[in-house]
């Protein structure tokens, strides 16, 4: 991935993740503080309620007290045929608006008048016996059947004593959705009222101000959960802009059972809208910083990556040869001190080199001086030798002198055709041809040149192995200059083996290319030799000039091939050249 | 529908003055218009027939009716020039009327009769009328109808809703027309009542009850909730329903046994019964009407009238519920 593609992408996921983080910071704080909001508002609306409930208790107990200390209650509790009296418990109801009310005898607790049910005269209420001092009981939540229908109601019950007769004034209102009108509620808040008037769940008894609640059966898990823990629950219903929480709190009655289930509903329209409108400006700011990190990567990939390039492209320079190139030094930073100490790099490159070709060439003049001086030491010492024994052959024996002289000249021709010979392989490597490349077969090629050492061979005791891969196909090389190659490794294999051995050539198929392999038995040679073999004018050999191996180097770089020596020392040694 | 202007018959039974509240009797003297209220609107004058020493002289149908004093009655013209007669006059306005004044005799409904104002008189009949649950086809199942027979609790509504005017009885007659009706049962047993019911399946649980006349509501609903105590389900609907049972009531036609309960088995749609020629057979006449349930007889009801402090003498109806008015005169006050 390229430098500047990484770097936008950095800027990018940096910029992205730090709106993302201030956006769940900002939205985590804002739900924290909406659910604040919202537990104080249904705390309000709780004590609101419970403040209505207790408020209507108490207008309940005094109406009820009322009718108790009434001459009505009195009359009805003393009078020995109650049944006179079967409308009573309506007209009082009606008189003092309670939608419910029951004159019941004390003597056997049975109903001498009911306003919610007329028909029920005579029927026991057994409950009211139960309680032995009602006069200071408080209201409290009853579940009342009626003829059609059962409802929940906040009821109080007073006692009327006549002497030994007693009569039971019980009586109350409906808790329904006059009683949930009356709790103001905030906006985006709701109250609703569940009426568990009869065993599961009944839908029709989710109340609110206007009547059944459309949604109840989304309610229903919570009611249940309320109902089967006696506490108070949480949930939330519906989904985005229309999800809301409700807080459900139980209603008991005297017996401490679930008559009912309150619901307070706050809606997180408010928040979710602003959630969403946080988060659309967290995408709006960092689509921007996403923008932004473009122009900030183009700017900062011209202030940094250019310089960078520069550096790469001079590096690469640098790679090809060109140990002088330069890059420009724009700016005192860091980019601008490793431009510099590049340039000082190169700098120190091409110096460094220069002084090692400088010394490399007196070392290879040295070296050649050293060959030429051997070289030609060995024929002018014959060469003095001779001129001096016709010098003396003349002065001392002068009838011996033509024979002398004779000898002499031819000694000298002999000497100086060595010399021009020496001569001739300097003069050879140093005009080395440009290859002429041509498709040639390489078995063939050996076997030709193998052909021509047999009689070499044999004299020298060296047995000859040739091993040529049939798959091999033509290279193009310039068969001249490979046979020479072949020669000189051949000699040179000859050369290791004086006392005889074994000469190996091999050639095999390389994918594309082909591999010959040249190995002797001779004495071998250490790894410091290997390393300096192909070294022109450079020999391990008493004799010889030295140029032959770097002829062969030569000729297989010119060929664009490899060559390679492997010897262990005592066992022989492997030339290996692999051509494309 | 039987009418109860019928009893204009020939027998007139001994008076029994079965209430009498109000001042003293004053003097007897002639003239004025008693104003009379009724319930019903009957279709022609001919029901009315001819009250004792008087004489139909004006008749606007469904609405008024006038008697006028015949002053050649057998035995005397009677002391009232007039009687007037309002129809279709609801229970309640002849009540209120009665109260202001605007009456002076007025059918008393159930309501009315337990808050009699003091210094107010009210005369009852003999029980003439039959109140009864009346099953319709529907209900075959013969548990179903004794169940809610069982079910009833009719002396908790004869003590407090019939103000214990009337009587109770399982008999279609009253007990003083046939001497024996005290032997068919009116007592309630809701536990066996529950055991015939556990034995129905759930459709035959629940019935329909249709009351005929709106005064006897209050009746309805007693014996719905009686009926749900041995777990039956009634609804109650409106008069017009083809309910599954019905609340009726229906006058005696007469003091005479075997006609009495031969009108009253035509009004209930039951078979004709087998002359009797003797009280037995009188009584297995009745029983065979009574077996199955088909009508559960609840209580014998009387004519109750209320009469305002003008009128005096009295009383206004006799045994079957047949107007006196000759005996009658109005004490003018300030």
């Amino acid at each position: 991935m390229m430098f500047r593609t990484r770097l936008l992408l950095i800027f990018a996921v940096a910029l992205t993740a730090a709106v993302g983080i201030v956006e769940l910071i900002v939205s985590s704080s804002a739900r924290r503080a909406f659910e604040s909001m919202e537990a104080r508002r249904v705390n309000a609306i709780v004590a609101q309620f419970d403040k209505e409930f207790q408020r209507r208790g108490e207008e309940i107990v005094r109406t009820v007290e009322g009718i108790a200390d009434s001459a009505a209650a009195r009359e009805i509790a003393i009078t020995p045929d109650p049944s006179a009296y079967l409308l009573e418990a309506g007209t009082l109801a009606s008189t003092n608006r309670l939608d419910l009310l029951e004159l019941v005898a004390g003597d056997g607790a049975r109903i001498v008048s009911s306003a919610q049910w007329q028909a029920r005269f005579g029927y026991r209420e057994d409950w009211l016996a139960s309680e032995p001092d009602w006069q200071s009981h408080p209201a409290f939540l009853k579940r009342e059947e009626l003829p059609d229908a059962v409802t929940l109601a906040l009821m109080a019950v007073r006692t009327v004593a006549a002497g030994d007769m007693k009569l039971y004034v019980a009586g109350g209102r409906k808790l329904d959705r006059e009683f949930i009108a009356s709790l103001v509620a905030p906006q985006g808040m709701r109250v609703l009222l569940y009426r568990n008037l009869a065993p599961g769940f009944a839908p029709s008894e989710l109340i609110d101000a206007g009547g059944p609640v459309a949604s109840s059966s989304l309610l229903r898990p919570l009611v249940e959960q309320v109902e089967t823990q006696r506490r108070e629950a949480f949930g939330t219903i519906g989904r985005g802009a229309s999800a809301e929480t409700f807080h459900a709190l139980p209603l008991k009655g005297r017996d401490n059972d679930v008559l009912g289930v309150l619901l307070v509903g706050n809606s997180l329209s408010d928040l979710v809208l602003l959630e969403s409108s946080m988060l659309q400006t967290a995408v709006i700011v960092a689509v921007t910083g996403i923008l932004l990190a473009i122009v900030l990567s183009w700017w900062a990939t011209a202030r940094i990556t250019r310089p960078v390039q520069q550096l790469a492209e001079s590096a690469g320079r640098v790679a090809a040869g060109n140990w002088g190139a330069t890059v420009e030094v724009a700016s005192q930073d860091e980019i601008g001190q490793l431009a510099a100490a590049f340039n000082r790099m190169t700098h120190e490159l091409v110096e460094q080199r220069d002084r090692l070709v400088q010394a490399e060439r007196v070392a290879a003049w040295r070296e050649l001086a050293r060959r030429l001086a051997h070289e030609l030491k060995n024929p002018l010492f014959p060469l003095q030798i001779t001129v001096e024994n016709m010098q003396r052959a003349r002065e001392k024996y002068p009838e011996q002198f033509d024979e002398v002289f004779r000898e002499g000249t031819s000694t000298l021709l002999a000497e100086l055709a060595n010399l021009k010979q020496i001569i001739g392989r300097f003069s050879d490597f140093a005009k080395m041809p440009a290859p002429e490349m041509q498709p040639v077969n390489l078995n063939d090629l050996v076997t030709e040149t193998m052909r021509l050492f047999e009689a070499q061979l044999g004299k020298a005791g060296i047995s000859a192995s040739v091993q040529l891969d049939p798959a091999l196909r033509p290279v193009r090389v310039d068969g001249e200059q490979m046979t020479r190659v072949l020669r000189n490794l051949v000699l040179n294999a000859v050369d290791a083996m004086p006392g005889g051995g074994t000469l190996s050539v091999r050639t095999a198929a390389l994918g594309a290319g082909v591999r010959l392999e040249v190995s002797d038995t001779g004495q071998g040679l250490t790894p410091e030799e290997c390393e300096r073999l192909f070294t022109p004018y450079y020999t391990t050999k008493t004799h010889g000039t030295g140029l032959g191996l770097a002829i062969v180097q030569s000729v297989v770089s010119d060929h664009k091939g490899r060559i390679s020596v492997e010897s262990e020392k005592g066992k022989g040694t492997t030339f290996r050249i692999d051509l494309g | 529908m039987s009418s109860r202007w019928f009893v204009q018959t020939k027998r007139i039974a001994p008076l029994l003055l079965l209430a009498a509240f109000g001042p003293a009797a004053t003097r007897p003297h002639y003239g004025g218009t008693l104003r009379v209220e009724i319930r019903e609107s009957p279709p022609s004058p001919e029901v009315f027939g001819a009250p004792k020493g008087f004489v139909l002289t004006t008749w606007e149908a469904g609405r008024r009716a006038i008697f006028t004093a015949d002053e050649n009655a057998p035995g005397g013209r009677p002391f009232l020039d007039n009687v007037d007669i309002q129809l279709a006059r609801s229970l309640r306005d002849q009540s209120v009327d009665l109260e202001l004044g605007k009456a002076d005799v007025v059918e008393l409904g159930l309501a009315e009769l337990r808050r009699q104002a003091a210094g107010r008189r009210a005369w009852s009949s003999a029980p003439v009328r039959l109140m009864a649950l009346v099953f319709g086809p529907r209900i075959t199942d013969a548990r179903v109808r004794e169940a809610l027979a069982l079910a009833v609790d009719r002396s908790a509504i004869h003590s407090v809703l019939l103000q214990k005017q009337g009587e109770i009885s399982g008999a279609l007659l009253p007990q003083w027309i046939t001497g024996y009706s005290f032997v068919f049962s009116a007592t309630a047993d809701v536990a066996k009542a529950q055991a015939l019911v556990a034995a129905l399946g759930p459709a035959d649980r629940t019935l329909s009850l249709a009351v005929d006349d709106p005064a006897n509501r209050s009746i309805a609903d007693r014996i719905q909730l009686n009926a749900r105590d041995a777990h039956l389900t009634v609804s109650i609907v409106p008069a017009t329903a083809n309910a599954d049972v019905r609340l009726v009531e229906t006058r005696i036609p007469s003091a005479d046994a075997s006609h009495a309960l031969a009108s009253i088995a035509l009004a209930f749609g039951l078979n004709e019964p087998a002359p009797a020629r003797n009280p037995e057979e009188q009584y297995l006449a009745e029983r065979a009407l009574l077996d199955g349930y088909r009508v559960i007889p609840l209580f014998h009801l009387p004519d109750v009238y209320g009469a305002g402090p003008r009128v005096q003498g009295g009383p206004v109806i006799d045994q079957l519920g047949e107007w006196r008015f000759d005996s009658l005169w109005l004490e003018d006050r300030p």
